[in-house]
């Protein structure tokens, strides 16, 4: 038993060691980063999409017309876009006739990267649909690329790919509360893009200019935007347009009610 | 009267040849082939997938949360991935240190070390048998496990096109040798663990420290391969070889994997057959 105690913590001992003078060594280096995916995910989404477009009859469509690229984001922009984590977020633009795409020109699909490479996708269901669908023979099938797993080379390439796809800016204020001295804010959000979010957002409530504000906003941040001129008494809603230099907005103006009284 | 029986003893011992690497294999083969636990284990990796094969195929809801578990309820080579998967993880390390965690650890248990020595055969010839004869039983339950897993997999779940690692269609006539192939990327870490297994044995002089350790190690292994921040150890450790196989299955394949895991696997093997070779070497027998 003391053998077995004493062997224990030398291999524990050995292999911390081993280990921590390794990863001391090489910077904690990683296999698992933006470029590899960047390069894995659009071909394994195209093989997949082209196979759920055979599955609904929706002829013509090969893995090579869908020309899908991809930008890969790992927990937004505070940190490195390297290792294994459910944290990763990648931006898949693709062409499909079939199947027009959002003014933002991409879907989002969420991965989960294991430290072995491979990774578990899940693909915006708005765009390809659930997890079942029915195919030409009126048969309930898998879909094959709502959920999916992939792999990738540890050891492949791994020079940046440079595809950039704007943020997406989405206004996540539901009903407005004026403070005590009618002013309001709107809370945006900007999601996983290059960049982040900026412009300006004009607020109006009926012929009223409530004034325009400059909008700043980190991928994958929320802030909150206040307006200098009060809303005027008894105004029914208030209207937001953005103007996005940087990221995408949204395409029609928000408008929102005031609370009743 | 002394000396006349004496003499003819004394004739015979000069005749005797000593005995060669072949004989102390014999013997090590038919003392395992006396075993209980040995025959079991090989019935068992028989008989073992098959069950699972049929357990898991009859589930409503596929193991998603497991690489060609998403397909393996409909598709036989996804379920014989699967499997694999899953046997590299746990039981592999532990089929293989059943015997060799054992192999020399038994003769401390017997007490038979004096026995098997006094009889003409050298300590590195007998060393060298039990390495053999460990590495061999490791490498047959492989083939048997494999064997029965892909043949119930195919035979209970079917046989249609495999969807790959990079979302590609594989043809069945494609997809069986790679699945074999895959099975077959688990013999030099399997190796490796049996040789780990070996030293165990040797060291610890007990059985249970034996089979015990290097399963230890190998969940150890896995835990510390799964942690994010600290990939870069990855390469060093024995159990990532068994993940080398899922290049394979990507589009364009990948063997780069495969064959760094080799390479961990012959250093493991080779350091671990060096430390057990020296401790028996310069182990006292006369004492037990």
């Amino acid at each position: 038993m003391r053998r077995f105690v004493i062997s224990l913590v030398a291999a524990i001992a050995v292999v911390l060691a081993v280990g921590g003078a390794v990863v001391a060594g090489s910077g904690g280096g990683s296999s698992i980063t933006r470029a590899r995916l960047e390069r894995s995910l659009p071909a394994t989404f195209s093989n997949l999409y082209a196979q759920r477009a055979t599955l609904l009859g929706h002829g013509g469509i090969t893995p090579e017309s869908l020309h899908a690229s991809a930008m890969c984001d790992k927990g937004g922009a505070v940190e490195p876009d390297v290792g294994a984590g459910s944290n990763w977020n990648c931006l898949v633009s693709w062409t499909d006739p079939t199947n027009p795409m959002p003014p933002e020109g991409y879907g989002k699909l969420e991965l989960q990267v294991h430290s072995n490479g491979c990774y578990t996708a899940s693909a915006p269901s708005k765009l390809v649909g659930f997890a079942t669908l029915t195919d030409t023979k009126g048969r309930e099938v898998t879909n094959p690329v709502a959920e999916f797993d992939g792999c990738f080379d540890p050891n492949g390439d791994n020079t940046p790919t440079g595809v950039e796809l704007p943020s997406l800016l989405s206004v996540t204020t539901t009903a407005l509360r004026p403070d005590s001295t009618g002013h309001v804010a709107i809370q945006v959000t900007c999601g996983t893009g290059a960049g982040g979010c900026q412009g300006t957002v004009t607020a109006t409530a009926g012929d009223a200019d409530l004034g325009t504000v400059p909008v700043t906003v980190h991928e994958e941040q929320t802030e909150t935007f206040s307006f200098p001129t009060a809303v005027p008494h008894r105004a029914p809603e208030v209207t937001f347009t953005f103007h996005l230099t940087t990221g995408v907005g949204p395409t029609k103006p928000v408008t929102l009610e005031m609370p009743p009284g | 009267m002394t000396t006349a029986t004496l003499a003819p003893a004394a004739r015979t011992d000069v005749r005797r040849r000593e005995a060669s690497l072949g004989d102390a294999i014999r013997w090590e083969t038919r003392k395992l082939r006396a075993q209980l636990r040995s025959k079991a284990l090989l019935i068992g990796s028989l008989v073992a997938p098959i069950a699972v094969v049929v357990v898991v195929g009859a589930q409503s809801r596929p193991p998603k949360d497991s690489l060609f578990g998403r397909f393996s309820t409909v598709n036989g080579f996804a379920m014989a991935l699967l499997v694999l998967g899953f046997a590299s993880q746990w039981i592999l390390p532990l089929v293989t240190a059943v015997v060799a965690g054992d192999i020399f650890a038994s003769e401390d248990q017997h007490g038979t070390w004096k026995t098997v020595l006094t009889r003409s055969v050298s300590r590195s010839r007998l060393f060298w048998a039990k390495v053999v004869v460990a590495i061999v039983f490791g490498l047959l339950a492989l083939v048997l496990l494999a064997a029965a897993t892909i043949g119930a997999s195919l035979l209970i779940v079917g046989h249609g096109p495999l969807i790959g690692l990079s979302g590609q269609v594989i043809q069945p006539s494609t997809a069986l040798p790679l699945v074999a192939a895959s099975w077959a990327t688990m013999a030099p870490p399997l190796v490796a663990f049996t040789c780990l297994a070996l030293l165990f044995s040797v060291w610890s002089r007990n059985a249970a420290v034996g089979i015990a350790a290097p399963v230890v190690i190998a969940m150890v292994m896995q835990l510390v391969g799964s942690l994010g921040g600290v990939e870069a150890i990855r390469p060093y450790l024995l159990t990532t070889p068994f993940e080398a196989w899922h290049g394979l299955l990507a589009e364009p394949r990948f063997t780069g994997p495969i064959l760094d895991g080799a390479a961990t696997s012959a250093v493991w093997a080779a350091v671990s057959l060096l430390a057990a070779f020296l401790v028996v070497r310069h182990r006292d027998i006369t004492g037990g």
